[in-house]
C-alpha cells in the first residue's frame, strides 16, 4: 500500500500527469505554431471537435464507477443513429419525438447489454464485445446496408416523408450547440455521480463489489441504474452525432470507442483518485483532441492519428496500473 | 525450528519412525500447518536441523522435499489439481512434467494404463477420462493421495484430509493409509481435528501448542477423547480474564427475543438445522473450529446466502430475507470476517465508510449533504476511538483494529440492532481488542442482540453470555458462559457428539 503524503515528487507527477501533458502540449503548439493555436476559432473549433467523444466517453464513465465496462457503447450509438435518423427523416417525425423515440429505443437496446451481464452474469468485457458484433449487424439490418442521409430511399423502395433536414436539426450538431450539449451532459454527469446517493453508491460498488453487498446496497439493481443512464447519454451522443454528419452513416460512431475509452482513462488517474469521474473524463477528451488538432496544425498526416490516441489510452492505461504493481 | 518475525514455532523437537502414523494436534493457530510447510519445502527460512534416515537434509525447496520422498496433501484440494484436465492426466501430471526423455510424444494410452494400474492397486474407482472438474471433493481428495502415494514416498503429510470425506470415504482413506504404513513402512503425519479419528488409526500423537511440543504420547486403546483434549489444551487452561463486574446486570429482567432462528439449513449443507435465539442486550457466542460453519450462517441469517429451509424471526416477526439489502432493512448488521475483501472499501475514506449503510439519512431528495456526513464521522470517530487524522483520510491506511471499529461504526450510522460478528478480532492487536471487546459490550447494554461468532475459546469466554458450539455446521450444545470453562467449551468444539446419528 502507498502512502497519501509520502508518495513524494514522482506520485505527484504521475497523480496529475493528465494535467501537466494538457499544459505542456498547449505551450508546446502555441510556440511551434504561433497564434494560430489560440485563436478563438481555433478554441471553439477544438471544444466542437471534443464534444462528441466527451459525451459518448461521459456514458462509459458512469458505467465505469460501479466497475462495470461497455465496449459496445459506440456501436449501439451507431444503432440509435440509425433509429434518430430514420425517425427524422423516413417517417417525418417532428425532432423533439425523433429524439424521445431515440432514447427509448437505446435503453431498450441497452436491456440486452444488462440481460447478459446481469442475469447471463458474463463479464462486463466479454458480454460487450459480443454486443459490438450483434450491434453493427442489426443496424445495418435495419438500414439495409447503407447510411440514411437525405434524399435517400427506404430499402423497400418507399419514398421518405421528409427530403432535407430544418435548421434547428441541423443546428445540435454546430458550433454553440454541440458545445452547450456536451457541457450539459458533463455537469448532469458530474452532480449525480458526486452529489447523490445513487452516485455514490456506484462508486462504493466500483471499489468493492463484495463489500457493498454486505451494507446492504442492492448491488444489481445499482448496476442496472447506471446501464440506464449510460443509454441515455449514448442516445444523446449519437444524435449529436447524426446532425454533425447530417446523415446516419454506416458505423458512424464505432470510431469514437477508443478516444472515449482513452478519456475515460486519463481521467481516471487525474489526481491520484482512481475512479472515473465526469470531470476527469473532460480533461481526458481535451487531451485526445488537443494533441490531434495541433498535430493536424503542425501538418503531421491525418492517417498517423489513432496512433497518437492510441498511445494516450496506453499511456493512461499504465498510470493506472502502474502504482498498483508497484504498490 | 523458529521462524523469524512472527515466531510460529518455537524449538520443535519432532521424531517420526518408518511405518509409524502419527497424529499431530493443536488449537488453530498452533503451528501445525507452519511445521507442516517446513516439512514440504515452502519455508525456507527456518532455523535448526532436520534429519533424514540420519542424514542432515536441507527443506529448501519443496523439490527438495520432493527428492527425499516427503509427499503433502493440503486441504485444499483444488489448488492441487487441474480442474480441465482428465482424472488420469491428473495423477501422472508429476511423471508427465519430470519425464527426461526429450520425445514429443504424450503417450495417452500409456499414462492411461498406468493410471488404472494405480487405481485398482488402491481399490480407488474412478473414471478415468472424465474431467477433474466434475468430481466430488471426496472424489478429488482420493485422486490427490493416490497421486501422492504411487510415487516413492516415504514420509506422507495429510492436513485434514477428511474434512469432505463421508464415514465410507473416510473408512477407505484409513485402509488405505493402514496399508501403506505396514506393507511400505511409509511414516505418516496426519493432521486433524476429529479426535475419533485419531484413536482410531494413529498410533502415537504430538501435540503443539502455540508453537511448541507440549507432549509426545502413544496412543492406545486406553487413551480416551478426554484425555487428548486435556492434553492439547495443556497447562494453557488459564483463569478466564472476565471481569467479575460485567454480569448479567442489565436494566430488563426478562429482556425480550430479538432475533431467533429455527431449523435453518442453507442450500449447500453447510449449515444444518441451526436453531439459536438472542435475546435484547445479550451477547451469544458461536464457538467452532475454522470451516465449522459459523461464516456460513452469519451469511445465511443476513441474506447474502441462500436459504434452504428454516424460519428468522425479528422482534417474534417472521422475516423472509432474500438479499443482505433487506436485512440490514431489519435492522440487522454483519462485520464479516474478511475484512479487507468483504468489509472495506480500501480506497474510500472513513466518512464514506461511516455513512455507506445509511446514506439516505444524510441526503435530500437523494442529493448527499456532504458537511452532515463529515460532522456526523468526526463525532462517531470520537465516540468510536478511531486513530487516525482526519475523517477523510483512507480507511486502507489505517490498522486492522480501527479498520474493524469503522466497520462497527458504519452499523451504528444505521442504526442496527442485531450484530453478527463473524472472527470480529482478527488481524486486530491486543490493545485495540480490548477496546474492541468494550464496544461490542456497550452495543449490547443499549439493547442490541450480538451474536461474536469464533474460534477462539478464551475469546468467548470473555465477551459473551451464553455459547453455542458448532461441529460441522450444526450446533452440538448451548452452554452458559458463567458456568463453564475453556475445557468444557472446546471439547465440544473438537467433538462430534452427533456421531452416529447421521450415518
Amino acid at each position: 500500500m502507498r502512502k497519501i503524503q509520502d508518495k513524494g515528487v514522482g506520485g505527484f507527477l504521475l497523480d496529475w500527469s493528465a494535467v501537466i501533458a494538457v499544459i505542456l502540449s498547449i505551450l508546446f503548439f502555441t510556440f511551434y505554431t504561433g497564434a494560430s493555436f489560440l485563436s478563438p476559432a481555433n478554441l471553439t473549433n477544438i471544444l466542437r471537435s471534443m464534444s462528441i467523444t466527451t459525451i459518448l466517453a461521459v456514458a462509459m464513465t458512469v458505467t465505469l464507477a460501479c466497475d462495470g465496462f461497455d465496449m459496445s457503447a459506440c456501436t449501439l450509438a451507431s444503432c440509435s443513429g440509425y433509429v434518430f435518423m430514420a425517425c427524422y427523416l423516413w417517417y417525418g417525425m417532428s425532432l423533439p419525438l425523433s429524439a424521445a423515440v431515440c432514447v427509448v429505443f437505446t435503453m431498450t437496446a441497452y436491456l440486452l447489454t444488462l440481460f447478459l451481464i446481469l442475469v447471463c452474469r458474463i463479464p462486463d468485457m466479454l458480454a460487450t464485445c459480443a454486443l459490438m458484433f450483434i450491434h453493427q449487424g442489426l443496424g445495418q439490418w435495419f438500414t439495409g446496408g447503407g447510411a440514411i442521409s437525405a434524399g435517400m430511399r427506404l430499402p423497400g423502395g418507399a419514398v421518405p416523408k421528409r427530403m432535407s433536414f430544418e435548421t434547428d436539426f441541423v443546428a445540435i450538431g454546430q458550433a454553440p450547440w454541440i458545445i452547450l450539449i456536451m457541457f450539459a451532459c458533463v455537469l448532469l454527469a458530474h452532480i449525480f455521480l458526486q452529489h447523490t446517493k445513487q452516485g455514490t453508491f456506484l462508486y462504493a460498488i466500483g471499489s468493492n463489489k463484495t463489500a457493498a453487498a454486505l451494507s446492504g446496497i442492492p448491488v444489481g439493481r445499482y448496476r442496472f441504474l447506471a446501464g440506464m443512464i449510460t443509454a441515455v447519454f449514448i442516445a444523446v451522443g449519437a444524435m449529436v452525432v447524426c446532425s454533425r454528419n447530417t446523415a446516419a452513416q454506416l458505423c458512424g460512431c464505432d470510431n469514437y470507442l477508443m478516444p472515449s475509452l482513452a478519456a475515460v482513462f486519463v481521467g481516471r488517474s487525474v489526481g491520484g483518485r482512481e475512479k472515473p469521474t465526469a470531470l476527469g473524463t473532460v480533461l481526458g477528451a481535451g487531451l485526445i483532441v488537443i494533441l490531434e488538432n495541433g498535430l493536424t496544425l503542425c501538418a503531421v498526416p491525418y492517417y498517423i492519428l489513432p496512433a497518437v490516441k492510441g498511445g494516450v489510452l496506453a499511456a493512461a492505461l499504465a498510470a493506472v496500473y502502474l502504482p498498483k504493481r508497484a504498490g | 525450528m523458529d521462524f523469524p518475525g512472527v515466531r510460529a514455532l518455537e524449538h520443535v523437537d519432532f521424531e517420526i519412525r518408518s511405518g509409524e502414523i502419527r497424529a499431530v494436534v493443536g488449537t488453530n493457530g498452533a503451528g501445525k500447518s507452519t511445521l507442516m510447510k517446513i516439512f514440504s519445502g515452502v519455508c525456507p527460512d527456518y532455523r535448526g536441523e532436520i534429519y533424514c534416515n540420519q542424514i542432515r537434509c536441507f527443506l529448501n525447496t519443496p523439490a527438495e522435499a520432493d527428492r527425499l520422498g516427503i509427499r503433502t496433501v493440503h486441504q485444499e484440494v483444488d489448488t492441487a489439481l487441474f480442474p480441465d484436465f482428465a482424472v488420469y492426466e491428473n495423477l501422472m501430471m508429476d511423471d508427465i512434467v519430470s519425464q527426461s526423455s526429450v520425445s514429443l510424444r504424450y503417450d495417452r494410452k500409456k499414462l492411461m494404463r498406468c493410471a488404472a494400474d494405480i487405481l485398482t492397486q488402491l481399490d480407488i474407482r474412478l473414471d478415468l477420462r472424465v474431467p477433474v472438474r466434475t468430481l466430488t471433493l471426496a472424489q478429488k481428495q482420493l485422486l490427490l493421495i493416490a497421486k501422492e502415494i504411487h510415487r516413492e514416498c516415504r514420509l506422507l503429510i495429510l492436513d485434514e484430509p477428511t474434512a469432505a470425506l463421508s464415514r465410507a470415504e473416510t473408512e477407505k482413506l484409513f485402509q488405505m493409509v493402514r496399508q501403506l504404513a505396514e506393507q511400505k513402512a511409509t511414516a505418516v503425519i496426519f493432521i486433524s481435528h476429529r479426535i475419533a479419528e485419531i484413536l482410531n488409526i494413529c498410533d502415537s500423537c504430538t501435540v503443539l501448542c502455540n508453537g511448541r511440543v507440549t507432549d509426545t504420547f502413544p496412543v492406545t486403546k486406553d487413551t480416551g477423547t478426554k484425555t487428548i483434549v486435556e492434553k492439547m489444551l495443556g497447562g494453557n487452561v488459564s483463569g478466564n480474564d472476565r471481569d467479575g463486574t460485567w454480569k448479567q446486570s442489565r436494566a430488563c429482567a426478562r429482556p425480550p427475543v430479538l432475533l431467533e432462528v429455527d431449523g435453518l439449513s442453507d442450500r449447500e449443507q453447510k449449515v444444518k438445522q441451526v436453531s439459536f435465539y438472542i435475546k435484547r442486550g445479550e451477547i451469544v457466542g458461536l464457538a467452532g473450529l475454522v470451516g465449522a460453519g459459523k461464516t456460513e450462517i452469519c451469511k445465511t441469517v443476513f441474506g447474502a446466502r441462500r436459504r434452504g429451509a428454516g424460519t428468522i424471526r425479528v422482534d417474534g416477526t417472521e422475516v423472509n430475507l432474500k438479499n443482505p439489502a433487506e436485512a440490514v432493512r431489519h435492522g440487522i448488521a454483519l462485520v464479516p470476517e474478511e475484512r479487507r475483501r468483504e468489509g472495506i472499501f480500501a480506497a474510500e475514506n472513513i466518512a464514506f465508510h461511516l455513512s455507506a449503510a445509511s446514506l439516505g439519512t444524510f441526503c435530500r431528495f437523494s442529493f448527499v449533504n456532504r458537511d452532515k456526513i463529515a460532522a456526523h464521522a468526526s463525532g462517531l470517530i470520537k465516540k468510536l476511538g478511531v486513530v487516525c487524522r482526519d475523517a477523510r483520510q483512507p480507511v486502507r491506511l489505517l490498522s486492522g483494529g480501527n479498520q474493524q471499529k469503522v466497520v462497527i461504526g458504519k452499523w451504528i450510522a444505521a442504526e442496527s440492532d442485531i450484530y453478527l460478528f463473524d472472527e470480529p478480532m482478527q488481524g486486530v492487536d491486543v490493545g485495540a481488542k480490548q477496546e474492541l471487546f468494550a464496544l461490542i459490550r456497550e452495543l449490547a447494554e443499549k439493547g442490541a442482540a450480538v451474536l461474536y461468532a469464533s474460534c477462539d475459546v478464551s475469546e468467548l469466554l470473555s465477551v459473551t453470555d451464553r455459547i453455542y458450539t458448532l461441529y460441522d455446521g450444526r450446533i452440538t450444545a448451548e452452554l452458559d458462559t458463567q458456568e463453564t470453562n475453556e475445557k468444557e467449551l472446546t471439547y465440544y468444539v473438537i467433538n462430534d457428539i452427533t456421531e452416529g446419528s447421521d450415518a
